[in-house]
């Protein structure tokens, strides 16, 4: 397995809170509340929100390893799990994401990428790579 | 009621003939005898009409002949007196206004025959055979009709038993097919025997689809060869291509519905032949796999293409690893969450019915390997020419094709030679 590179928190020009904090830790632990999720969102590069105990997330993360990338995991409980979705929806992205987000859900730059459906298609088509660099999670 | 009648007549004729009477006496008589044989055949009504007519015509006594009660006796001694009365009274002149009268009761259901009996001629004796000969041929008619139809309806009866009996025989004979494959997976999952019905209906569904899959596959794979030796254009090559992906698309869509209804048997690939399993990575091909069975069909290859499909293989091999950590993760939670608490216990249902929980995780995995499997497929079409990829899914369909006849020649091996 790679060496995961650190990662710098990446400005975002709609998110507000920024961060040049680094991190170490990769699990950031159940803060439940919506404005907390929204600020963990905008201060990583890479993040995946998941179910506590979900199999898929651990897919999504031993797949981005691979590919470099350390990314951050936030374990949403299953009663603020609603709270934590309605919160996500109103978080400004692009105009395909009209749905309600499925857990897990990736987000890339601080905008949702989406789910391990999105994230394996994408890397088939080789298109993965690139989105990573250009949000500062992968330096080669 | 006209049966009566005809007896009426029958036996009325066989009376007169004896006696050696000459009927031809009364015009009213050929009317009567014509009229009453059309009505014979049409309306009962108007017959006993004419009857109640002439016979009160004739100041004959008529109780005797009630027509509503004829049975076939009576008519004989009742039509005997009437042609004694006949022989009395032969008188022409009272008869030609009973004859408007049978006339007009009639006169809706005559035939043409009849008005050739309306006129009347001195020369009654030839014709009067006619008659009888006509109502004779009638019955006899009516008769064959008769027995005609009841034998239609014998046929028509029979033909029934015998299609309620073939579909009782077509029902026993799904059941036990549902049985079979029930059992099929039953022997090596010894699981599936016990499980609710529309369990069995989803699995017995899915393999009846398949087998057509299977059938549909192996046109596909024939039309394809004969498509690239005789060079047909490239346009025509494109639609073959995108039918033949189609086809494998298809196949996802049905394992994701019969993953449903029981998730381990497509993962465990019972629906495949014995080959087919050996290779089998989550309920199907392995992307990577295909890729190196692929790519020596395809020579020759451009540098830009040898360099995408390496990064494809790349990609796949990354992603099949993540998909197998995870299911490893799930195995290990299951696991752990069966084995929870002391397991010298007897009480073990919470701990099942956890792990049942988790297990649904297991339709995930198959439907995202399929996925990759998918996308695997659609990046390769993406990356190949229209003739490469004609000539990739030739030789893909052609390689499960070979490991399905390897699978039928293992199955029909000799048996080992015993040990001396």
């Amino acid at each position: 397995m790679q060496q995961a590179i650190p990662y710098k928190s990446w400005p975002l020009p709609c998110i507000d809170a920024t961060s040049h904090r680094a991190r170490s830790t990769t699990t950031l632990g159940h803060n439940g509340r919506g404005k907390d999720v929204l600020n963990i969102v905008s201060e990583n590069a890479v993040i995946v929100l998941a179910r506590k105990g979900c199999c898929m997330s651990h897919v999504v993360r031993r797949l981005l390893l691979t590919l470099g990338v350390n990314p951050a995991v936030h374990e949403i409980d299953e009663e603020d799990e609603a709270g934590v979705l309605n919160e996500l929806g109103t978080i400004c992205k692009g105009t395909e994401n009209n749905k309600m987000v499925q857990l897990p859900a990736v987000f890339i730059g601080g905008r949702l990428f989406g789910g391990l459906d999105k994230v394996m298609a994408t890397h088939i088509s080789g298109d993965l790579i690139p989105v990573l660099k250009d949000a500062g999670a992968l330096w080669l | 009621m006209m049966h009566h009648f005809e007896h009426a007549f029958c036996s009325y004729k066989y009376c007169l003939t004896k006696q050696n009477i000459k009927f031809s006496l009364d015009p009213i008589w050929f009317v009567l005898h014509s009229k009453l044989s059309i009505a014979l055949d049409i309306n009962s009504t108007c017959a006993k009409v004419a009857f109640v007519i002439i016979s009160k015509s004739m100041n004959s006594p008529t109780p005797q002949f009630v027509p509503s009660r004829l049975s076939i006796y009576e008519p004989i001694h009742q039509i005997g007196i009437w042609g004694e009365n006949f022989k009395r009274n032969g008188n022409p002149n009272t008869s030609t206004s009973l004859i408007v009268e049978v006339d007009n009761k009639l006169e809706n259901e005559s035939e043409t025959t009849s008005h050739e009996m309306l006129a009347p001629t001195n020369n009654y004796e030839q014709e009067a055979s006619k008659p009888i000969d006509k109502i004779q041929r009638r019955l006899a008619q009516n008769r064959e009709a008769a027995r005609k139809s009841r034998l239609r309806k014998k046929a028509y009866v029979q033909q029934l038993e015998n299609s309620r009996l073939k579909l009782i025989q077509l029902e026993q004979e799904l059941q036990r097919a549902t049985q079979q494959g029930l059992y099929m997976g039953g022997v090596l999952e010894g699981s599936h025997i016990g499980f609710s019905g529309t369990v069995n209906s989803g699995i017995a569904a899915f393999e009846m689809e398949y087998g057509r899959w299977v059938d549909v596959q192996h046109r596909q794979i024939c039309e394809l060869r004969t498509a690239l030796n005789a060079h047909i254009s490239d346009i025509e090559l494109r639609i073959l291509v995108k039918s033949g992906m189609g086809h494998y698309f298809e196949l996802f869509r049905m394992k994701s519905t019969v993953a449903k209804a029981d998730v381990f048997y497509v993962i465990s690939g019972v629906w495949k032949t014995s080959a087919e399993r050996f290779f089998s990575w989550i309920g199907g091909f392995r992307p990577s796999e295909l890729l190196k069975v692929l790519v020596p069909q395809l020579d020759p290859l451009t540098e830009q293409q040898i360099l995408e499909v390496c990064n494809l293989k790349q990609s796949c091999q990354q992603a099949e690893d993540a998909l197998s950590q995870g299911l490893e993760k799930l195995q290990e939670t299951v696991s752990s969450t069966v084995a929870g608490g002391p397991v010298a216990e007897v009480s073990y249902i919470p701990q099942v019915a956890t792990a049942m929980e988790k297990l649904e995780a297991l339709v995930s995995f198959v439907n995202q390997a399929d996925h990759l499997r998918q996308e695997t497929l659609q990046q390769m079409s993406r990356i190949l020419t229209t003739r490469q990829a004609a000539r990739g899914l030739l030789a893909l369909g052609e390689y499960f094709h070979r490991l399905r006849a390897l699978s039928t020649l293992w199955v029909t091996r000799p048996p080992e030679p015993s040990l001396p």
